[in-house]
């Protein structure tokens, strides 16, 4: 028994091929079957050769057996042990290796409790090995309090360690633990299914948890930054945006293109903040959408009066029909807002901005159509690295396969459009 | 439409209590404001405003908590105007029971749209 509560024979041996190990088995029997017939012939033969005295002859065969005896003997000995000390070789390192790992280890056996637990783990979980060994999903959950880290509890059955016998695997989630003596751990866990050969039945399931409580706090305190700082930017905005705006009617033709810009730059700003902040999201897995029903056309309209495209384009729009779309309304108006400002920025000055929405089937299309500068390529790839282009083509991305959508270019040789295509919504009609 | 004609501005930051109030006091309408939500009782106990045009996250006693303890005292007859910086309003206005919202950064055409919607205009010789 090794610390861990495992005796080390109860870890099936993969390391030898059954093959390799007929093989060598043989090649010991056959050896020593043929030395034995030789020493047996052999002998004899010397014997009836030397003497014809039966009482002598009995006498000698007696030594001869006892000679064999020995000498077999000795040779079992010597074969079995160097076989057990390479066996337990392998087993001890294959325990040490598994003792050393730094994330827990869990084995399950064939009845699905707990077998075996490295140190890690009882450190991981707080818990006495004697009391893991043995424990079954229920009574896992039970004690560990095993939930999805959005919330809502994970049932013993959609444990990976319970699926992965009937799934295959491996499989994976992301969990938090309660473990003895408060606190919570956020736990990255893996489990494969152990197999003696390919296509067989779980034998055994290794359940690797990696604490990764640390990088989720910190991605936590991140998206809260994010929040607290969106949220901090957009009112200064909100605020010089109504400054701005109000000083416009008793301002002269100067004073209103600089506070027009000045308006302008707070839109982009907003933009900015909100890209950063789905962005974030979206790294640490915490981007949610809130789909509802709604028409597509208001917001396309509503966009195109937007002042921040007006001001250097003339903006049209092409709708057809009343297309009707489930998405996160504010998500999706950043995605056409950032695909409205690359357009912008990769077309020529003073060229006309189009948006496009019309109905495609099961799907619903929404374009921005521009004329692209003649070197368009080399551009976006500049801006790609320092403008945020880059970010909002991103963040367009995200955020449309979040709706189960896509985003792709068309070009002719004068125009380019930009395509976000969402599935439709229950009332999509034409 | 109410007979009232003021509207009351509850924000903790001074510089859009400030705007906001230049531009409705430029459009012709009264003007009251408070800095959180607690503030924000006391006014409306003083005197009930036309409309209550509110921020949600505050010191003191937030939007959310003003809007539940003002529907539970004095009902539904006087609308307010959630105008907030916090991510999905629209969707978080359903436990909320608030009359309009108003993202932030927002127009002040919005604004003014928004307030004409809700509140009267004073006869010329009440405008302060």
């Amino acid at each position: 028994m090794v610390p861990g509560g495992i005796d080390p024979k109860a870890l099936p041996d993969l390391t030898q091929r059954a093959s390799s190990a007929h093989r060598m088995a043989g090649t010991v029997t056959a050896a020593f079957a043929v030395l034995g017939l030789m020493w047996v012939l052999l002998t004899d033969i010397v014997l009836y050769a030397i003497t014809h005295d039966h009482v002598l002859i009995a006498r000698i065969e007696t030594a001869k057996g006892w000679i064999f005896i020995s000498f077999a003997s000795l040779l079992l000995y010597a074969v079995t042990f160097r076989s057990a000390a390479r066996l337990d070789r392998v087993r001890r390192l294959t325990a040490a290796v598994v003792e050393s790992i730094a994330d827990g280890v869990l084995l399950l056996g064939h009845d699905r409790r707990i077998a075996y637990a490295n140190p890690a783990a009882v450190r991981m979980l707080r818990c006495p090995v004697e009391e893991l060994i043995g424990m079954n999903a229920a009574d896992f959950s039970l004690r560990f309090h095993v939930a999805y880290p959005r919330g809502g509890m994970v049932p013993p059955g959609r444990f990976i360690s319970q699926r992965v016998f009937d799934e295959g695997g491996p499989l994976d989630y992301k969990i938090t633990l309660e473990p003895a003596g408060g606190g919570e751990v956020v736990v990255s866990a893996t489990a494969a299914g152990v197999r003696m050969s390919v296509g067989d039945q779980a034998t055994w399931v290794v359940s690797v948890m990696h604490d990764i409580t640390d990088t989720e706090h910190l991605e936590r305190l991140r998206d809260q930054f994010f929040a607290a700082a969106a949220h901090s930017l957009k009112t200064p905005v909100a605020v010089i945006k109504a400054d701005v705006q109000s000083l416009m009617p008793a301002a002269g033709p100067k004073q209103r293109r600089i506070a027009a810009s000045i308006d302008r730059q707070c839109d982009r700003i907003d933009r900015l903040v909100q890209n950063l902040m789905v962005l974030s999201r979206s790294r640490s897995r915490t981007l949610e959408m809130h789909p509802s029903e709604m028409e597509l056309r208001p917001l396309v309209e509503q966009i195109a009066r937007e002042g921040v495209w007006s001001y250097r384009h003339e903006v049209h729009t092409e709708l057809t029909g009343s297309p009707s779309i489930r998405a996160d309304h504010e998500r999706l108006a950043l995605v056409i807002r950032n695909l409205m400002y690359e357009a912008s920025r990769l077309s020529l000055a003073d060229s006309p901005l189009t948006l496009v929405a019309r109905p495609e089937g099961d799907r619903v299309a929404v374009g921005v159509r521009y004329r692209p500068l003649p070197w368009r390529d080399r551009v976006a790839e500049t801006y790609g690295d320092y403008d945020d282009i880059g970010i909002g083509r991103s963040v367009a991305e995200t955020i449309a396969e979040g709706h189960g959508g896509s985003l792709s270019d068309e070009s002719t040789d004068t125009e380019t459009t930009s395509w976000l295509r969402l599935p439709a919504g229950a009332g999509a009609h034409a | 439409m109410t007979k009232c004609y003021d509207v009351l501005i509850v924000d903790d930051d001074l510089d859009m209590i400030e705007v906001m109030e230049l531009v409705l006091h430029d459009a012709g309408y009264k003007t009251r404001s408070a800095l959180n939500g607690q503030q924000a009782l006391d006014a409306v106990a003083a005197e009930m405003p036309a409309l209550i045009v509110l921020d949600m996250l505050m010191p003191v006693m937030n939007g959310w908590q003003f809007a539940q303890a003002f529907r539970s005292r004095y009902g539904r007859a006087i609308p307010i105007v959630v105008a907030t910086a916090a991510e999905h309003i629209e969707r978080r206005r359903n436990g909320l029971d608030v009359t309009d919202v108003l993202p932030k950064p927002f127009e002040i055409s919005d604004l003014l749209r928004l307030v004409a919607r809700h509140v009267q205009l004073p006869p010329p010789a009440s405008v302060q």
